[in-house]
């Protein structure tokens, strides 16, 4: 009896007023997410409704929802299955590339900080100020005259190299809260460079890597202003450069614009949402030394 | 003498033989991605910039001539010019004070952990796996088809007065759950301790947000600014993909077309390095002043 009446003795003021302010805090965090989720709903329903049904009434759910935009898109134009493969054979390698060649650098650029560490630290960052556009030229004549253009291998050194930049700055932060223990316990029971690196600090960098990792697949992926200077030929388009075409062609035949909209998004939108406790955290930790 | 020397030499070459092999290893780690960044950052850029001094018109264009600062007075001086960069510094503007404000507002409302708001940090964050030229698309029929009969404007992608706060709108439902994280990550490192403190005052809500958490939150503030500086002073893909062109060129757009569409290599190369020194010196200008409000606290 004691106790239920210890449960029911009236809120008092304070607490009354905060748990009203956290109903009001839930609603309009409702309210937000259904907002910010409007494009992705649209998209979903578009790509689901028949031609007629679609052009009955757009935002109305779907007398019968089909996948057959989905069927119709993938058989009827070829460039939707080159643009998925060109995007996978540069998404894929690209990540590969920068999750060795930036983890590597980033972890000496992390450890040593002579004036020359500290310079070349400087010119890696540095990247990040540079637009595309001003260097778009030299690059497109230099990988031109490397006979380059138009070709996956092109585009990957292109994407890799633009992707170094901005890496290196969440990867070195990253490393320098690793402690240093490990490594200097290594190097004493004769691990070398490579050894320590490898065994050691490249195991404890997992959660910046995975999340750089997602991170340059969509920046790679959704790449559009690189692709459309550097892939000229038709076979080498991939999906964002695909996509515009394809929209510009089909104009009247919204259902299968957005039925390839959403096979283009779904990939990186799975991947984000399997990873996303990495990717949230892994920003917000890289995000403090900026 | 003799003794004190060779002891002497003996170190030095041991030191440099132990300094030989720490720093060629070092080499050796940095070799992959110096070699990436020198391939496609750093040596296009230190091509890029005496191509801006000629009269180069074809990108492949044998002949050509250097003109001195002339491809460069020309810029400053054409009127088309002048209007790309007023596009994309007011689509920047909007930009950088939309992504941040409610990137903040948001921070605040979910910053602490707890089942619910990890939820909404991940459904905040989805808009940024999109690409920038599927926003532009999906967006323009959410003006249309959601936004137009609730409020009976017409969708502002097809106005030439409204075409760049239309796109801004999009590259700021985009982005901002980045800022979000950013916000929150800088909203968890202040110690609480400082409210507590601030309780016992009595302090307010306010109080406590512009003298605690504001200059906590500078850093944050900081690196949220550049990066949305950086983000929308290179805005190309949104603004190639509405119809209503000409009124949303963007600087980057300029560029493109100069080098690639009319032929003029020399004056759109000219173009991109006013567009980098414009965002070297505000990146640079925007920290400084950042920066010493962090001191004052």
């Amino acid at each position: 009896m004691t106790v239920k009446a210890a449960v029911k003795r009236p809120m008092s003021a304070s607490a009354r007023k905060s748990r009203n302010l956290n109903i009001l805090r839930i609603a309009a965090l409702v309210i937000i997410v259904i907002i910010v989720l409007i494009p992705f709903y649209i998209s979903f329903l578009y790509s689901i409704k028949t031609h007629s049904d679609i052009s009955l009434n757009r935002l109305a759910l779907p007398k019968q929802p089909t996948l057959e935009n989905y069927r119709r898109v993938i058989n009827e134009n070829k460039y939707v299955a080159i643009g998925f493969k060109n995007s996978l054979l540069t998404t894929i390698p690209t990540v590969l590339i920068l999750l060795f060649a930036t983890s590597m650098a980033s972890y000496i650029l992390a450890r040593n900080s002579g004036p020359f560490y500290k310079i070349m630290y400087s010119v890696f960052i540095s990247g990040v100020l540079v637009p595309f556009q001003c260097i778009m030229l030299p690059l497109y004549m230099n990988i031109y005259s490397m006979g380059l253009v138009s070709t996956n291998l092109g585009f990957i050194l292109a994407r890799s190299g633009l992707q170094v930049s901005i890496s290196v700055l969440a990867i070195t932060g990253f490393v320098k809260g690793i402690p240093r223990e490990l490594e200097q316990a290594a190097s004493i029971d004769g691990c070398g460079k490579f050894g320590t690196f490898w065994r050691i600090v490249f195991p404890l960098m997992m959660p910046i890597n995975v999340t750089q990792g997602v991170l340059n697949t969509l920046y790679v992926w959704n790449d559009y202003s690189t692709a459309v200077v550097l892939l000229r030929e038709d076979n080498s388009r991939t999906l964002p450069l695909a996509q515009i075409i394809y929209f510009g062609e089909n104009m009247s035949e919204l259902n299968l614009a957005f039925a390839f909209f959403m096979l283009a998004m779904l990939p990186v939108l799975i991947l984000y949402l399997c990873t996303q406790r990495f990717i949230v955290s892994g920003i917000m930790s890289g995000a403090v030394k900026g | 003498m003799k003794t004190q020397t060779a002891v002497n030499t003996g170190r030095k070459r041991r030191f440099t033989i132990y300094a030989l092999r720490e720093h060629g290893g070092n080499l050796l780690f940095m070799l992959p991605a110096f070699a990436l960044f020198a391939f496609v950052e750093l040596v296009p850029f230190i091509q890029s910039i005496p191509i801006s001094f000629t009269d180069k018109k074809a990108i492949f264009a044998k002949a050509w001539n250097y003109v001195g600062f002339s491809n460069y007075l020309k810029l400053l001086t054409n009127r088309s010019f002048q209007e790309t960069f007023e596009h994309t510094a007011y689509f920047t503007l909007i930009y950088i004070l939309g992504a941040n404000l409610l990137g903040l507002i948001f921070a605040l409302m979910i910053w602490r952990g707890s089942k619910l708001n990890n939820l909404v940090r991940t459904l905040l964050f989805m808009p940024f796996t999109v690409s920038l030229v599927a926003s532009t698309k999906v967006w323009s029929y959410v003006y249309t088809d959601v936004l137009m009969p609730i409020t009976g404007q017409p969708s502002p992608l097809g106005l030439t007065t409204q075409v760049i706060p239309g796109l801004a709108v999009i590259a700021i439902w985009r982005d901002m759950g980045y800022c979000m994280l950013i916000y929150i990550a800088g909203l968890q490192s202040i110690p609480l301790e400082y409210y507590e403190a601030a309780n016992v005052e009595g302090a307010n809500w306010w109080t406590k947000f512009f003298r605690i958490t504001v200059p906590m939150l500078m850093p944050a503030i900081t690196s949220n600014v550049t990066l949305i500086l950086a983000w929308g002073l290179r805005c190309f893909d949104y603004s190639q993909m509405v119809i209503t062109m000409k009124a949303a060129k963007t600087t980057a757009v300029f560029v493109y077309e100069y080098i690639f569409g009319n032929s003029r290599a020399g004056v759109g190369q000219a173009a991109a390095i006013i567009l980098t020194l414009a965002l070297v010196i505000l990146t640079n200008v925007i920290t400084v002043i950042l920066r010493r409000k962090e001191v004052e606290l």
